[in-house]
């Protein structure tokens, strides 16, 4: 009964999200022709005659009656058709799954690092709370959390890019490069991965952090960890078999659900470092009003987030078997 | 007991944490700054001089690329930033606390509006105001409509959680059974109570603003005719030399630290606030 309602949860989220793209274009102030074939219709207005404006109407089919419309739309992207690009002149679900597959890299490699970093940090600033260990831990996580990822970024292309000449600053791979060995493809891989994968894993290392405390914080104080004690087993012994094994419980769901702000994330990262992903594509869309594009990269991103919390909700089930029984 | 005792209290327990006071300090400063820029900044931001110029005794931190003094955009930068989160963190706390305080009290209303809530948590926050903003025309009026559009369903989500368990305490019962109305006891017994949540979330709201509206206008979709410090970022990543240049280092780094140091200070407050919020998560002395 519960996994019925969480699907039906789900399937309506999607028809609001796609209901959303359809509808916008078609409420927002301005020509909706504009925005479809995606001419900067309110900075440059190009005028059209009656004739050709009713022949691009017919077109895209925007002399219909809106629930035909939505149908038609509906029908489309069933067909995986999100329409076309105009910038890239090219199908946007072609642009988009060539793309996907960068995001999925980056978003995948940077929360590995971060969860393991911040359960680790977490449970050692819990463990000593208000402790010198925990105070200076949790002014430094707090304070580098405060870095906005396109502002960091910038200044790690400067330092490691430019000034050290470590890492190169643009892209996933080098331009070009023929390789010829498969290892050295992916070290170069890793070398264009490595700066953005890092920026995202400062933005978002604080929540994991945080909230990996709080969990052991309320933990560290139950009567089994007493018992635990006065049974005379070793702190670490305790802090490994007892502790964080209650505490990580909570964490579990939020992987996943961090999974959606990190993928919003990269939007910025991929953005300073022209890393070719789905986020990049947002920041394209947005500076040549590619409107298409840009609801494209928007499903697309959506699709995953809800494809993420559904995988949590999953999970979640699997490791606390209370949660079945409720 | 009176509120004024309340309060004092409230500052004698906030004074104790370093980490709020810090915070406090760091807003006063940019809050100043804010209320003050005519009187501090040495020039109109919007009047062009010789473009491009490196720091001199005229222009401390030089000119951008059509010869704005920098240092006075980013003194006038802060009123936008600061603006924009103070304006917006403020109506969404109000809207999503009444929204809260209703669905949290009447199951009706709030069965109803947590579907509501539940699709806005759903979608992602940040995208989602890409998307409304890239749709309509610039203007710090139209992003502030966008931010509480899409600010108040948490405020609301948290605050009827917390209204769901004060509705059946005792004294809430006790007061119904005197005859008090349904709006008397939210406003009276059940509003007090959760004003420290309310101030947390504020405070959590206004980084974010801050941080969403730096990316925003980072990303080309700020209002280009207002000058906050996400614009002077936009422009300066997009010079072609910036990098190769010493130029980010008067251009780009102070913009960047001033959003970043107004983060970091709301972040602060917020985290200073939450322990004394909430006793759970209260540092004991050791």
């Amino acid at each position: 009964m519960h996994q019925i309602t969480k699907i039906t949860g789900y399937v309506a989220i999607i028809l609001v999200v796609l209901s959303f793209n359809f509808f916008l274009p078609r409420v927002m102030p301005g020509d909706p022709l504009s925005f479809l074939t995606g001419d900067p219709g309110m900075d440059m207005p190009i005028v059209l005659d009656e004739e050709m404006r009713a022949e691009l109407l017919a077109y895209y089919g925007l002399d219909k009656p809106l629930l035909q419309q939505f149908y038609d739309y509906m029908l489309n992207l069933l067909h995986g058709n999100l329409g076309w690009s105009i910038y890239f002149n090219a199908p946007v679900s072609s642009i988009l799954i060539g793309r996907l597959k960068w995001t999925l890299l980056l978003v995948g490699t940077a929360t590995a690092i971060y969860m393991v970093l911040g359960i680790m940090l977490g449970t050692i600033s819990a463990w000593k709370r208000g402790g010198k260990r925990d105070v200076g831990l949790l002014t430094f996580i707090l304070s580098i959390s405060s870095l906005p990822s396109f502002f960091l970024g910038m200044l790690f292309i400067i330092l490691f890019g430019i000034k050290l000449e470590l890492f190169p600053i643009f892209g996933a791979q080098t331009p070009f490069m023929r390789y010829s060995t498969p290892f050295e493809a992916t070290a170069d891989i890793f070398r264009h991965l490595l700066l953005p994968a890092t920026t995202l894993v400062i933005a978002h290392i604080g929540g994991v952090y945080l909230l990996m405390r709080n969990s052991m914080l309320n933990v560290v104080g139950e009567d089994y960890i007493l018992t635990a004690r006065a049974k005379g087993l070793a702190e670490w012994y305790i802090l490994r078999k007892h502790a964080m094994k209650n505490a990580l419980l909570p964490i579990t769901t939020m992987i996943a659900l961090r999974v959606g702000f990190m993928i919003s994330g990269t939007i910025f990262v991929e953005t300073v470092f022209a890393y070719p992903g789905v986020g990049i594509l947002l920041y394209d869309a947005v500076t040549y009003r590619d409107y298409p594009l840009l609801q494209g990269a928007f499903l697309i991103i959506t699709l995953v987030i809800i494809a993420a919390n559904f995988v949590a909700d999953i999970i979640y089930v699997r490791l606390d078997p209370r949660v079945k029984h409720e | 007991m009176s509120t004024k005792e309340d309060l004092n209290r409230f500052w004698n327990a906030y004074k104790e944490r370093r980490l709020g006071l810090i915070g406090l300090g760091i807003v006063l400063f940019f809050v100043t700054l804010a209320i003050f820029a005519p009187y501090i900044a040495p020039y109109d931001p919007h009047e062009m001089y010789k473009p491009v110029e490196h720091p001199n005794s005229d222009h401390l931190l030089g000119t951008n690329d059509i010869g704005q003094d920098i240092l006075s955009e980013l003194i006038y930068g802060s009123r936008v930033s600061l603006f924009i989160a103070f304006f917006v963190s403020v109506v969404s706390a109000i809207l999503g606390t009444s929204l809260g305080l209703l669905s949290g009290y009447f199951e009706r209303i709030g069965f109803f509006l947590m579907r509501i809530v539940d699709a806005f948590l759903a979608i992602p926050r940040l995208p989602l105001i890409i998307v409304i903003a890239a749709f309509m025309p610039p203007s710090i009026w139209n992003l502030i409509f966008i931010f509480v559009l899409l600010g108040w369903p948490i405020t609301t989500r948290i605050i009827r959680s917390e209204v769901l368990s004060l509705k059946n305490r005792p004294y809430v019962d006790a007061a119904r059974m005197l005859g008090a109305r349904d709006f008397y006891i939210l406003g009276r017994h059940i509003l007090p109570n959760v004003v420290p949540l309310i101030i947390v979330r504020l405070i959590m709201e206004a980084g974010y603003v801050v941080l969403a509206e730096s990316g925003l206008s980072f990303l080309g979709l700020g209002d280009p005719t207002a000058k906050s410090w996400g614009m002077i970022l936009h422009y300066s990543f997009e010079y072609p030399t910036i990098f190769i240049s010493d130029l980010w280092m008067w251009w780009m780094l102070p913009a960047g630290l001033c959003i970043t140091f107004t983060i970091l200070s709301l972040t602060f407050i917020g985290y200073a606030l939450e322990e004394l919020v909430n006793p759970r998560l209260k540092v004991v002395e050791l």
